[in-house]
């Protein structure tokens, strides 16, 4: 008597074992080649166009994937993976893709030769353990022995391998001041730096090298009236997030009187309204009043005999961070807990000087001076649009690098330093294993030299020779007395030897690299557990009907 | 067995490595070569035919971009060019597109040889500073408070955008307008708002010499009650509101239910009254003149015409900051709370004028206007539209100047200099970018090439004999006369014909046909060709149909991802070093 194999049943295709795991790292390695070629100072741009035509150029590894549409699952990790570094620290968003792709490469290779996938996970996840703490022990140097310099530096190796990579001197110089410009101290004693403080304002026009750091916070918007003052000095500021119009009832409210003699004091009441709230604002003090809605005529009337500066329309962004920066409390309505309408004076911010400038043609607005945290604005200046664009994608990232640089305090050296010396490591760490984890971290340690690699190939050096060059750096037989010295060696690129990063300025944050190592090796060990894959039929419905 | 893997989407389309580098290449170059012939005074004329069946005659190189309709993502990249040298300077449209496109022409040959684009870049970025320290160094000075200097420069730098025979008239016109709003910001820099304060009125008849700026302002509208309202005041009283001055009804939804017949002819009163009410708080303040931007009923035009106040109603908002400006006047919202301040005094003159078949108010002879009209006057509307164009584009010269008042040779002959200065610097450069450096020196001839090509001379001579005067430094002025093609050097031409008093002392006048270019244009232009032609040739990757709304999975599945291999990304691009 033979038994069916109840198959079960599964509405759509299904897909186990090594076919699901060759599919998935097959489709990470084509999302960490598309980016490859954006990796490094000698890294190219590219060019999305989306169905409308509008253009995107970037450099950006986590613009690149966000913009297109990756459809494959085991694909989408990774691109889930650059948005987290995106945000956990902002840079390296390339990188850690890269590192990605060529683990689950080699890891798959590993499965290939019958080793169960849960040991090359274990074998990762040790080796990422002792990457971690070899970069915080060893290789990363503190800040403070290095100074303002070094800032500066980190802010140079960001910004290199972007478009305006050519000028990046000026920029490091820029971005540093900026974030250095915006140090706050919290009441605990914590130095903090928001960088969201800093708003960046593109203007097309002039050059590049034209851009600059002005300080206050610019306001992409001219005052209401022309009649204001362009200029409030010690500036108290009101921000608001209703209209002042003449007040409207909400919609479908419909008065009906009898005396006819009401309906002109109705038109009366509602311009007095208004007028009642603005003599509360300017009671209160106010001189500088923003609002996301709309201020009409009448009420702009009032503002110009006060010499009170009205802005409308600020975008809720800007508000939000005018009223952080300024302490300046947001206000909804003026309704309190009796039913009565007041302002109170402890709502407004305050600021230094509140000015109108004009820059490139356009009014901008500038608060200088905020009570809270001081605010600074990045003036971009460039060809195009395109460009200022990715000048800003650029340049936050070199903020979020120097920021970073500045919390942790530690630094690494950059170019491929780091991952040679910490390959050579785990190469040697391997070897003293005596489990079957031994080949896993051997294979970590070798994937790690994706990135010199690419750095090479991007820059057209020959890699195979600077890589080799650059490990022979980091043998324990040269690793001698001089320890410290040779473990920044790196590549230059442009010209194809290899020297000493640190010396040559050639910096980034340890928490970037460390969060590279982690997040690449989590993502990796996602995709790597993954030995079945079933697509569902989207309609079930419409399934059965068939 | 092996299922395909789909990654991307397959209605994207993806294109990588030196085939987009060359493709991004023919796009620009294609560009530059449709506007190639517009440029100098020999420019021709573009015709362009729309959809509609439009059809647009100019030779302005923004206006022909601007009608194009690109595919190619590169050469949309490269219109936009265009569109930011017009804002920014309003000056040198087309030569922006020409360098531009010619960088990026001798680029090619670079990444045909495995050049690294970055490689290029540097090199090019090299050359924009250096170039930017040679017309530093060839730049004159000028002062700008002397008039007759400014008059010269001013005409000369747009010399080559209209016909001479009315060319004085028009640099007056600009320089008039542009101290007339300009305010100064002290520490020597001045501000001019062109867009805002200066606005410019077309009315055909008369003739061009009849065009003027007004100490005040004009705008196209008549008296409400012609006949019953003076058209001529002198030394008005005005006052400005931006309300209606008719009944208003609230912002919200009102009914009146009326039961009773006598309510009726009350609702009708107050009506009424609301408005006399308003004109008695206007006549309060004794006013000549009064100017609204709304609506102005019939009863409240009786009003004023009995208490003999002009009235003028719907006017545009810009207009009414514009006279605010003029006369002083503060506009008011609320007629309840007009003030004696509110009223504006400063106008000498208040007139409406019959011009033609219509009518247009005058506000002039203000004690100090801080905004303006250009009234211009000529034959046909087509010959006004075209001396607006040029004089909106002296205003900017005359503003750029204002700005930054120094000044280079135009003709070809601060590109020439920049050249040889740069070929001679590429000596000195280390390494492969000596090369792209010494590509850049030699793209900056395209433009003495174009000028030389468009005026029909033998380019291969003149440009070879440009390039021997500009081989030693003192011939730096040596350019191109773009009318005859003729070789000339602008500054010996400056000093045999003087034409005004030597008053000026930091500059010579030069002779009206000679071209002279403000420093702010020629740099704006050099930087945004060099910088757009490093942003095209760093990319090296084209991604399209990015997020187009398709059912997920129609269509039959590609082969397999494309993975390139790392010779693809230029792995074997060996240096020549």
């Amino acid at each position: 008597m033979d038994f069916t194999v109840p198959v079960p049943n599964v509405l759509g295709e299904r897909l186990s074992g090594q076919d699901v795991r060759d599919q998935n790292v097959m489709a990470c390695q084509a999302v960490a080649n598309i980016v490859k070629s954006s990796l490094g100072p000698a890294g190219l741009d590219k060019m999305l166009i989306d169905d409308i035509g509008d253009v995107t150029i970037t450099n950006d590894g986590a613009t690149v994937l966000k913009m297109l549409d990756v459809e494959h699952p085991a694909a989408k990790i990774l691109v889930g993976l650059s948005q987290l570094q995106d945000r956990e620290v902002g840079d390296g968003t390339t990188s850690v893709v890269i590192v990605a792709g060529e683990l689950l490469k080699r890891a798959n290779d590993l499965v290939k030769s019958r080793m169960h996938p849960t040991l090359v996970i274990s074998g990762f996840r040790l080796a990422m353990r002792e990457a971690c703490r070899f970069i915080k022990e060893k290789l990363a140097i503190e800040i403070d022995k290095l100074g303002r310099e070094c800032l500066i530096n980190c802010a140079k190796t960001s910004i290199a391998s972007k478009m305006i990579g050519s000028e990046s001197d000026f920029f490091a110089k820029l971005v540093t001041e900026a974030v250095l410009a915006v140090k706050t101290m919290s009441a605990e004693g914590v130095v903090r730096y928001p960088i969201k403080s800093i708003n960046i304002l593109k203007f097309h026009g002039e050059s590049v090298k034209d851009s600059y750091l002005l300080d206050g916070y610019a306001l992409n918007i001219g005052r209401s009236a022309q009649g204001m003052p362009t200029r409030v000095a010690p500036a108290r500021i009101a921000c608001l997030h209703f209209n002042l119009q003449r007040t409207k009832m909400q919609m479908g409210i419909q008065v009906s009187v009898t005396d006819p003699r009401a309906l002109k004091k109705i038109c009366q009441r509602e311009a007095d309204i208004t007028k009642e709230r603005i003599g509360k604002l300017l009671e209160a003090g106010a001189n500088v009043v923003l609002t996301s809605k709309g201020i009409d005529d009448m009420s702009l009337k009032y503002f110009v005999e006060a010499g009170v500066i009205a802005l409308r329309r600020v975008p809720k962004d800007d508000l939000r961070h005018v009223s952080k920066a300024t302490a300046a409390t947001m206000v909804s309505t003026f309704a309190n807990m009796e039913g009565e309408e007041t302002f109170d004076s402890s709502f407004l911010g305050y600021a230094d000087e509140v000015v109108e400038t004009s820059i490139a043609g356009c009014d901008v607005v500038l608060l200088k001076g905020t009570k809270n945290t001081n605010a600074v604005s990045l003036i971009l200046r460039g060809a195009n649009d395109f460009m200022l664009e990715e000048m800003e994608r650029s340049l936050r990232d070199a903020l979020h690098t120097v920021k970073s640089t500045l919390e942790s305090n530690l630094v690494v050296a950059g170019g491929g330093a780091v991952e040679a010396a910490l390959s050579m490591h785990l190469e040697r760490l391997a070897t003293s294993l005596e489990s079957r984890e031994q080949l896993a971290v051997a294979e970590f340690a070798e994937s790690l030299m994706i990135i010199p690699k690419v750095l090479a190939v991007n820059a057209a050096k020959d890699a195979t020779d600077l890589v080799s060059a650059l490990r022979s750096c980091y043998h324990p037989t040269q690793v001698g007395a001089d320890e410290q010295h040779l473990s920044s060696m790196g590549l230059d690129l442009s010209r194809g030897v290899v020297r000493n990063s640190f010396e040559a300025g050639v910096i980034e944050p340890a928490i970037n690299k460390v969060k590279i190592m982690q997040f690449a090796t989590e993502a990796a060990i996602t995709i790597l557990r993954i030995d079945d894959m079933i697509k569902l039929v989207g309609d079930r419905q419409e399934y059965e009907e068939e | 067995m092996h299922a395909p893997v789909l990654v991307l989407k397959d209605s994207l389309k993806r294109e990588s490595g030196a085939k987009v580098h060359r493709a991004n290449i023919q796009a620009s170059k294609a560009v530059a070569d449709i506007i190639r012939t517009t440029l100098g005074p020999r420019s021709m004329l573009k015709m362009l035919l729309d959809a509609a069946g439009g059809i647009v005659v100019t030779n302005d190189g923004n206006a022909i971009l601007r009608e194009l309709d690109l595919a190619h993502p590169a050469a949309k990249s490269m219109i936009e060019l265009s569109r930011t040298q017009d804002e920014e300077v309003g000056d040198g449209t087309t030569s922006v597109i020409i360098l531009a496109g010619e960088l990026l022409h001798v680029a090619e040959a670079f990444i045909d040889k495995h050049y690294h684009p970055t490689v290029i870049c540097r090199a090019y970025t090299k050359a924009l500073e250096d170039s930017i320290a040679v017309l530093d160094k060839i730049a004159i000075p000028i002062d700008v408070n002397n008039r007759a200097s400014m008059l010269g420069l001013v005409k000369s730098c747009i010399g080559t955008k209209f016909t001479s025979q009315f060319g004085n008239l028009i640099a007056d016109l600009a320089i008039d307008a542009t101290t007339t709003v300009g305010v100064d910001l002290g520490q020597g820099l001045r501000e001019v708002d062109i867009k805002k304060y200066i606005k410019v009125e077309k009315i055909p008849g008369g003739q061009l010499e009849d065009s003027r700026v007004l100490r005040g302002v004009m705008f196209n509208k008549d008296v409400v009650a012609p006949g019953k309202m003076r058209r001529r005041i002198l030394n008005p009283r005005i006052i400005l509101l931006d309300c209606p001055l008719e009944y208003k009804k609230g912002e919200n939804q009102t009914n009146a239910e009326l039961v009773r017949e006598e309510d009726w002819a009350i609702l009708l009163k107050m009506e009424e009254e609301y408005i006399e009410n308003i004109c008695v708080q206007i006549l309060k303040f004794k006013p000549d003149l009064v100017i609204t931007e709304k609506g102005l009923s019939d009863l409240a035009c009786h009003y004023l015409s009995k208490a003999g106040v002009s009235a003028i109603r719907r006017l545009r908002k810009t207009d009414n900051n514009r006279i605010a400006r003029a006369c002083g006047a503060v506009v008011v919202n609320r007629p309840d709370e007009l003030q004696e301040s509110d009223v504006g005094t400063g106008a000498g003159l208040f007139e409406v004028k019959k011009i033609g078949d219509e009518f247009f108010t005058f506000i002039v002879d203000c004690k100090d206007p801080k905004a303006c009209s250009v009234l211009l006057r000529g034959a046909s509307k087509d010959l006004l539209n075209e001396v607006e164009r040029n004089l909106q584009d002296a205003m900017s010269v005359a503003r750029n100047i204002l700005k930054n008042p120094k000044l280079l040779p135009g003709g070809g002959a601060t590109e020439l200099t920049v050249s040889a200065s740069l070929k001679q610097k590429s000596s000195s450069i280390e390494g492969v970018e000596k090369w792209p450096y010494e590509a850049a020196a030699v793209a900056f001839e395209a433009i003495p090439r174009t000028l030389a090509q468009n005026c029909g001379v033998n380019v291969i001579r003149t440009m070879t004999a440009l390039q021997g005067k500009h081989a030693s430094e003192e011939n730096a002025w040596v350019g191109i006369d773009g009318n005859t093609g003729a070789i000339v050097d602008m500054r010996e031409q400056q000093v045999r014909v003087p034409i005004w008093p030597p008053s000026s002392q930091t500059c010579f006048l030069p002779f009206p046909s000679l071209y002279l270019d403000s420093f702010n244009v020629k740099a704006q232009t050099f930087k945004t060709a060099i910088e757009a032609a490093c942003m095209i040739l760093r990319i090296d990757d084209i991604v399209s149909g990015i997020k187009k709304k398709q059912a997920p999975g129609a269509g039959p599945a590609p082969s397999k991802p494309k993975i390139e291999e790392e010779g693809d990304a230029d792995g074997e691009q060996i240096l020549p070093d």
